[in-house]
């Protein structure tokens, strides 16, 4: 597989994991402070949850796949445009309010996560 | 959608909930569980280099450091799951760039790492950027 599809496969598949992940244990309410462990024993039996799981594991496994050809430092940057990604199937999917505050702040984090790799 | 929304005023401070800390909590047990398990594979696999796939694996698993480290994440990743239980999630995942800024805090405080300007300079920005993220947080529960 060429490696750099492997290393956008993963970033889709992992972006994607999270908002099954959201939709998973957003239908799951409780009352107090901190989930029972009803609550945490629930998830298990969640097709969303294992849905995330499974792409965890594909969206990981792709990820080792992608560092064992590309720098390391070429491909963090590039992780974060995984949170456009996020942003932009919540506000479709999950219907959450994606402000310009926010998209804002998301900029400015993917602009530090760059200077990091490349310095 | 059946959350409480608060409704959303300017905020003087910023929002440190439960959710907040779950998530620093995620993040920082993720970063020790990798260095954990990353330690462990280093010892396992100069020992078993010229074994099969399988037994290497048993190997790995085998290793104290990489045990702990696996439990370790597994931490990392329920206190992630608790966190999206509260939190909107375009909300939270964009804060997890915070994991370069405590690997590369980690790394300076624990081996003695030098961090280049060029990388103080990312990570400030990072933290500019999640102080902005955090006062766009709405509603969620507390």
């Amino acid at each position: 597989m060429n490696s750099m599809a492997a290393l956008w496969a993963s970033i889709a598949i992992g972006g994607i994991a999270q908002i099954l992940l959201k939709r998973g244990v957003s239908g799951r309410i409780y009352f107090s402070r901190l989930p029972s462990f009803a609550w945490w024993a629930g998830l298990l039996r969640s097709g969303w949850l294992w849905a995330w799981g499974i792409s965890f594991v594909i969206a990981t496994g792709l990820w080792l796949v992608a560092l064992s050809r590309i720098e390391i430092s070429y491909a963090f940057p590039l992780l974060s445009s995984s949170y456009v990604l996020v942003a932009v199937l919540s506000k479709w999917l999950l219907n959450e309010s994606v402000s310009a505050s926010r998209w804002l702040a998301m900029v400015v984090i993917c602009a530090g996560v760059i200077l990091i790799a490349v310095a | 959608m059946l959350e409480t929304k608060v409704p959303s005023k300017p905020r003087a401070g910023l929002r440190v909930g439960l959710a907040e800390v779950a998530l620093l909590g995620s993040i920082v047990f993720a970063a020790s569980g990798h260095l954990l398990i990353k330690e462990g594979l280093n010892v396992a696999a100069s020992a078993t280099m010229h074994e099969g796939i399988w037994l290497r694996l048993l190997a790995y698993l085998g290793q104290p450091s990489v045990f702990l480290g696996l439990c370790v994440y597994g931490i990392g990743t329920l206190a992630w799951i608790f966190a999206v239980s509260k939190r909107e999630i375009s909300y939270l995942f964009p804060l997890t760039a915070l994991n370069y800024v405590v690997v590369a805090l980690g790394g300076r405080l624990l081996f003695d790492e030098s961090i280049p300007l060029k990388r103080w300079a990312g990570i400030l920005v990072v933290v500019c950027g999640v102080v902005l993220m955090n006062r766009s947080s709405e509603g969620g529960t507390e």
